[in-house]
């Protein structure tokens, strides 16, 4: 490229960003300059593309958003058959064996893998809070994230309040969803994240800021 | 030998596989907003919005196997999804006389196409990829209709600097437009 000095005028008389005066000396030297022509046309499609970027900002979604879709992407991912068999064939045995899984026991082991080892737990735990409201959470660990079983009572009956269930470590939260009370106060929900078993903490149900009910996993 | 694949059909080709849900996080961060912001102007609804966009990257995430980076950028691919989840919302919408109503306004108003809006989005994503001094200059030159005059008096730059910036601005938008796919290179 030559070190022609009408060049550097080019972008602001192609966005008619220039005196009358200079437009007009520039467009004469455009026409006897075949390198100028060839970079005027070379940016000359982009003043109209501009144009119609005109007021478009780029926003920023709800954060909600994210964690709905992994939520869905999660929940939407076909579970193997592979280990749907196995887990038939260890309840039979278990069954078989006359083996009782605790119910009182925090998790719950449900399918063993081709060595014998647990794949799949299930965990329980209890949420309370201040306001008479509690809840018991079975937490079910699948392949994108975990599902999160949850029966509330003691939340103000009739109340239209849209509920979120977070769970949440000291440095992030996920939510994995919302729901409402019934007329009694309660709610049986399942709702799933793409947080998994062992990256959170605790289980939150939150009221916008207000927190409702806890849980801790330790 | 084909050109290797781009970061983000790196992306695509991984969202099938990745259990971790890195994939998908990545690629919502990287076209998510631009997208929101796309069907959001054209329908005119907030919570619309926020389910097309989850059905965008879902419908991706279905059909990641289809895509082929040798006939379309991801981001052109995306806006593809993105266009025709809209024009079934209006669809559905256009069976509820209140949303339907709102839709054809708001067409009639800005007048602008859905082509149109998908090359406008582009085009601000594209702008959003210059340095903030580049981008100033073309928002402040196109966008404001100053002069590179008004433009030197109002940032205190040298009328020079300001028309060499507005020229280089320029060049960097063609070429970040022609890695977009959204100019031909």
């Amino acid at each position: 490229m030559t070190g022609c000095h009408v060049r550097e005028e080019l972008g602001a008389y192609l966005l008619g960003a220039l005196d009358p005066e200079e437009h007009d000396a520039v467009a004469a030297h455009v026409r006897d300059c075949p390198e100028c022509a060839a970079e005027r046309d070379r940016l000359a499609a982009l003043p109209p593309l501009i144009a119609h970027a005109d007021g478009l900002e780029i926003p920023a979604p709800p954060p909600a958003v994210e964690e709905r879709l992994l939520d869905r992407v999660a929940s939407s991912r076909p579970r193997p058959h592979r280990r749907r068999r196995f887990r038939m064939r260890s309840a039979l045995v278990a069954g078989l064996a006359g083996l009782v899984i605790g119910a009182a026991a925090t998790a719950l082991a449900l399918s063993f893998g081709d060595d014998g080892t647990p794949q799949v737990r299930t965990y329980q735990l209890a949420l309370a809070g201040t306001s008479g409201a509690s809840a018991r959470a079975e937490l079910q660990p699948g392949r994108g994230g975990t599902v999160v079983h949850l029966w509330v009572r003691g939340l103000p009956p009739g109340s239209k309040a849209v509920y979120e269930v977070r769970c949440e470590n000291a440095k992030w939260s996920a939510s994995a969803g919302t729901f409402r009370a019934d007329d009694q106060g309660r709610a049986v929900v399942v709702l799933t994240t793409a947080a998994r078993v062992g990256e959170y903490e605790r289980i939150r149900v939150v009221r916008g800021d207000e927190s409702v009910l806890t849980g801790s996993l330790n | 030998m084909p050109p290797p694949p781009t970061e983000d059909a790196q992306l695509v080709e991984r969202l099938r596989t990745d259990e971790s849900g890195e994939a998908m996080r990545s690629l919502y961060r990287i076209y998510g907003g631009e997208l929101y912001g796309f069907a959001h102007r054209s329908l005119g609804d907030r919570g619309l919005a926020e389910e097309i966009v989850q059905e965008v990257f879902l419908r991706a995430w279905r059909h990641a196997g289809r895509y082929d980076p040798s006939r379309a950028a991801v981001r052109t691919w995306l806006y593809q999804i993105c266009r025709h989840a809209i024009i079934d919302a209006r669809r559905r919408a256009s069976a509820r006389p209140g949303l339907a109503h709102e839709a054809t306004d708001e067409e009639a108003a800005g007048g602008a196409t859905l082509e149109q809006a998908m090359l406008g989005w582009q085009v601000a994503a594209a702008l959003e990829r210059l340095t903030p001094e580049h981008r100033q200059m073309i928002r402040m030159a196109q966008f404001r209709g100053l002069t590179m005059r008004e433009i030197s008096e109002h940032t205190g730059l040298p009328l020079g600097t300001v028309k060499s910036r507005t020229w280089y601005a320029l060049r960097s938008l063609r070429l970040v437009l022609e890695e977009m796919g959204v100019v031909p290179s």
